[in-house]
């Protein structure tokens, strides 16, 4: 331009073009920054806005990420009960009734070895010795046990069975008769008090085996013959040869976890310990380190218990290097939270007010502008929206989303659109007063009378008029929605996990332990609201102050 | 000379509303029955205490307000029957100016937009000739090139009525309106718009109608004078003759009030009694009969009609019937 070439000293000194030209936009400007408070709210926003927007690409985390931890706990790794009740290991294809069990314990008991059970089957045990008993279903037969070599043999062994000459095995009782009544037997079982616990992990073993152990150990013999092998007897282990295959005891052990197995080792070392009495004792386990188990007795139920590295979901962690804010109920980085959730609570401010903005200026501007019955008729409409009472229609809305199970962005646009449908009005009401008192200005009237068309007028010479106010409002009008959104997402109807926003961060502190102890998670989340709308309104009232031509620069 | 206007019994009735449904239950007789002619080239005055239907007159020859009845014919066309299309045409015809310099500016735009806004809606100057065209227009209305970036609230009272006639004669009209263009000034510089308006007449061959209270302005200014009295135009002549030899009762009351710069010269002034009567519900047969001095029974029943005394001098009042 020409003007700027003229240097200052050649002018002379009531040159008008000494002065400088601002526009009204630019006066605007030079009044708003001399508002410190304004800037201070600029600051804030500013701060905010990269905060948000820039801090959410350069943190690490993500909104929706779990961060877990491990820890030591004390777990359950086996159980020991001592065997109180016979273990009945029965004969392949064989039923036993049902209540074998406790017939078998009152015989065992009583010495009375012939009952019947239930069902009306006659059943008997034969006494083996040292707690160990066969089991066979028996038929009453007529026998004389006279000058019978196996009878005298049985009798003589204190056996109450034997096996005769034909192969057959009978089962006599003394009753008190001359002659004791006899059974012919056939083989059901074998009841003792003792648990096979085998060495290898898989390892099954047959009746025969059963049998053959049991008897073994009640004669106090050293080997014995199953399934065509010879196993040896040692102590309580029997032996194939110099191979260990099962560990007879009168323990009852259970491993915790399904598929965890228990060596007769272990089992051996926490017998040695519950018999010394201690309260724990170690163990190698199969890559040979000492673990330190612990006994817990409770009424002849032992519990095995050791430490554990156990990832838990870390929950409620204080502040720290890694997580700068810390982590919330759910285990998800604060800091992360607060940055992905300022962005929800920032943008949905800003989208409300838009479409508020946009809403209100064209309802208003119509309103305004035409006037008549058209301004009757939306304004009458502006008064029925001001009458719907906001909360009961969020919450209306929130358990209807709910219902569908909207997702977490169908919530956040539909907040948006819900809360600017709502708040338009008060925009409108703005605009069509200000449009009523500028379209009675002369330079409407001089718009008019040179002749400009509708569309320039409004758009050239209302719409410009109108924006400071609207500008001012909106500005405001951030912060409220921003409160609103903030409200609505703490009252659990807004914004939902997994997605973040500073009202549902704010959520946790719905239990009273979570607000004392934790005061991390609530605390920046409140403090961002604050400052937010605090700053929203600081602006809001610069911009008014520097829009009010009274106010003189 | 031609007449470059003709307003023929033009009447203007703003409705009344009231009453729970808003029905129209009255009106407000703003202008009621004015006729009069405005010859091409010359200035009509057009005078009247506030709320006499001076403005309202002005804005409906221009259908800024549309009329209630009447013809008003522009250049031989009525303007009256005119669509959409062609009252834009003639809106470069004829313009205005207003009073208050400050509300008739909008404050968001620069000067330069404002004058040339309606230049290029109406493309009355070529495009590379615009520019050129805003200047001389601001020139000749004596604002400087470089205003043109200025915005409204940069300027004073006199130069912001300078750039609303600036507005109005960068449409080449015809005629202008001028509604009251100085009241909102002081002296010294009513007297420059005045001559500026004077000059720019001269150079274009400018029609205008000078609304204004103020009787020394309008003498200066116009060639003919119409007196208004609440909806009436009660007298119309050339400026010399109703200067010289007012006529009505009203003229003269209003002249006697005009202040006279010798303190020797002893002044007869008339008093009016009582209040301007509402124009709502005026009062029957002459509307001046309440305060007129000289009334007589016939006033107060039949209505004057307007009587040519020679030389165009037409005036409205009893005293002058032939009988």
């Amino acid at each position: 331009m020409a003007k700027e070439n003229i240097e200052k000293k050649d002018m002379s000194l009531d040159d008008a073009n000494r002065v400088r030209v601002l526009s009204p936009g630019m006066m605007v400007f030079k009044r708003f920054i001399r508002n410190k408070l304004a800037i201070v709210g600029i600051v804030i926003i500013v701060f905010m806005f990269l905060f948000s927007f820039v801090g959410g690409l350069l943190n690490p985390y993500s909104q929706s990420q779990v961060f877990y931890t491990t820890e030591q706990i004390l777990k359950d790794y086996a159980g020991a009960t001592a065997i109180d009740q016979y273990q009945i290991y029965q004969a392949d294809g064989t039923k036993l009734p049902s209540d074998i069990y406790s017939k078998t314990l009152i015989a065992a008991s009583t010495g009375k070895y012939v009952f019947e059970t239930r069902d009306g089957s006659l059943l008997g045990l034969g006494n083996v010795g040292e707690g160990v008993y066969r089991i066979f279903s028996l038929e009453e037969v007529n026998m004389l046990l006279k000058k019978n070599a196996a009878y005298d043999e049985a009798v003589a062994a204190g056996e109450n069975f034997f096996t005769d000459k034909d192969g057959k095995t009978y089962i006599f009782q003394d009753n008190g008769d001359p002659f004791p009544a006899v059974y012919e037997a056939t083989e059901m079982g074998v009841a003792a008090m003792k648990s096979f616990t085998p060495y290898a992990k898989d390892a099954k073993f047959s009746y025969d085996f059963y049998c053959g152990a049991l008897s073994a150990i009640a004669d106090g013999e050293k080997s014995f013959d199953a399934d065509g092998k010879t196993y040896s007897v040692d102590g309580d282990v029997i032996m194939d040869g110099a191979s260990e295959v099962a560990l007879v005891s009168d323990v009852n052990f259970n491993a915790a976890n399904a598929g965890v197995f228990i060596s007769p080792a272990y089992k051996e070392a926490a017998m040695n310990a519950i018999e010394a009495g201690q309260s724990s004792f170690t163990f190698a386990d199969d890559d040979g380190t000492e673990i330190e188990y612990r006994i817990e007795n409770k009424n002849g139920q032992y519990t095995f218990r050791r430490f554990q590295e156990t990832r838990v979901i870390d929950t409620y962690a204080r502040p720290s290097a890694k997580h700068w804010v810390g982590t919330d109920a759910n285990g998800m980085d604060l800091l992360a939270r607060l940055m992905y959730g300022g962005r929800i609570s920032l943008l949905i401010g800003f989208v409300v007010i838009f479409i508020e903005v946009f809403i209100g200026m064209i309802i208003g501007g119509i309103a305004g502008f035409f006037g008549g019955w058209v301004d009757n008729l939306l304004m009458r409409i502006v008064d029925v929206v001001y009458c719907i009472p906001t909360m009961p229609l969020y919450l209306i809305l929130g358990s209807i989303m709910d219902y569908y199970q909207a997702s977490a962005t169908t919530r956040i646009y539909m907040l948006c659109v819900i809360m600017a449908v709502i708040g338009w009005v008060g925009i409108a009401r703005i605009v069509r007063g200000q449009i009523l008192s500028l379209r009675e200005q002369e330079f409407m009237v001089a718009a008019e009378a040179t002749g400009i068309s509708t569309y320039r007028r409004i758009f050239k010479h209302l719409i410009p008029n109108v924006v400071p106010q609207l500008i001012v409002f909106a500005s405001m009008g951030l912060g409220d929605v921003i409160l609103a959104e903030a409200t609505l997402s703490f009252l659990g109807l807004g914004i939902k996990y997994p997605a973040a926003s500073w009202g549902s961060i704010i959520n946790a502190v719905n239990d009273s332990y979570v607000m004392s102890n934790y005061v991390f998670v609530w605390l920046p989340a409140g403090v961002f609201i604050l400052l937010t709308v605090l700053a929203f309104n600081f602006i809001g009232d610069g911009l008014r102050d520097a829009f009010d031509p009274k106010m003189k620069r | 000379m031609e007449n470059i206007l003709e307003v023929k019994h033009l009447k203007k009735y703003f409705p009344i509303k009231g009453g729970f449904f808003g029905g129209v239950t009255g009106s407000v007789k703003a202008v009621d029955d004015v006729s009069f002619t405005i010859k091409k080239g010359t200035t009509m005055g057009l005078v009247g205490e506030s709320g006499c239907g001076k403005s309202t007159t002005g804005r409906t020859i221009l259908r800024l307000i549309e009329k209630t009845e009447g013809d008003i014919i522009f250049n031989g066309q009525d303007i009256s029957k005119l669509d959409k299309k062609q009252l834009r045409e003639l809106r470069t015809k004829m313009q205005i100016i207003f009073q208050d310099p400050y509300s008739s500016l909008s404050p968001r735009l620069p000067i330069g937009e404002i004058i040339g806004e309606a230049v290029k809606e109406h493309g009355l100057v070529p495009a590379s000739e615009y520019d050129q065209y805003i200047s001389n227009i601001m020139k000749e209305c004596g604002l400087q090139e470089y205003h043109k970036d200025r915005y409204p609230h940069e300027f004073s009272g006199g130069q912001r009525q300078r750039i609303c006639i600036a507005r109005a004669l960068a449409l080449k009209p015809e005629f202008v309106v001028c509604d009251e263009p100085v009241s909102a000034l002081d002296v010294s510089i009513q007297a420059q718009i005045i001559n500026l308006l004077k000059q720019l007449q001269e150079d274009r061959g400018l029609t205008y109608l000078f609304i204004s209270h103020d009787l020394s302005v309008v003498e200066h200014i116009s060639d003919t004078i119409g007196v208004m009295y609440l909806g009436n135009l009660v007298e119309t002549g050339n400026t010399e003759d109703i200067f010289a030899n007012p006529l009505h009762p009203y003229t003269k009351a209003l002249f006697s009030a005009i202040p006279m710069p010798d303190p020797e010269i002893k002044k007869d002034r008339i008093l009016l009694q009582g209040d301007i009567p509402s124009p709502a519900n005026p009062p029957k047969g002459c509307k001046f009969h309440t305060r007129c001095s000289q009334c007589m029974a016939k006033c107060k029943e039949v209505a004057p009609v307007p009587k040519d005394m020679g030389n165009g001098h037409v005036v409205c009042c009893h005293l002058y019937d032939e009988n």
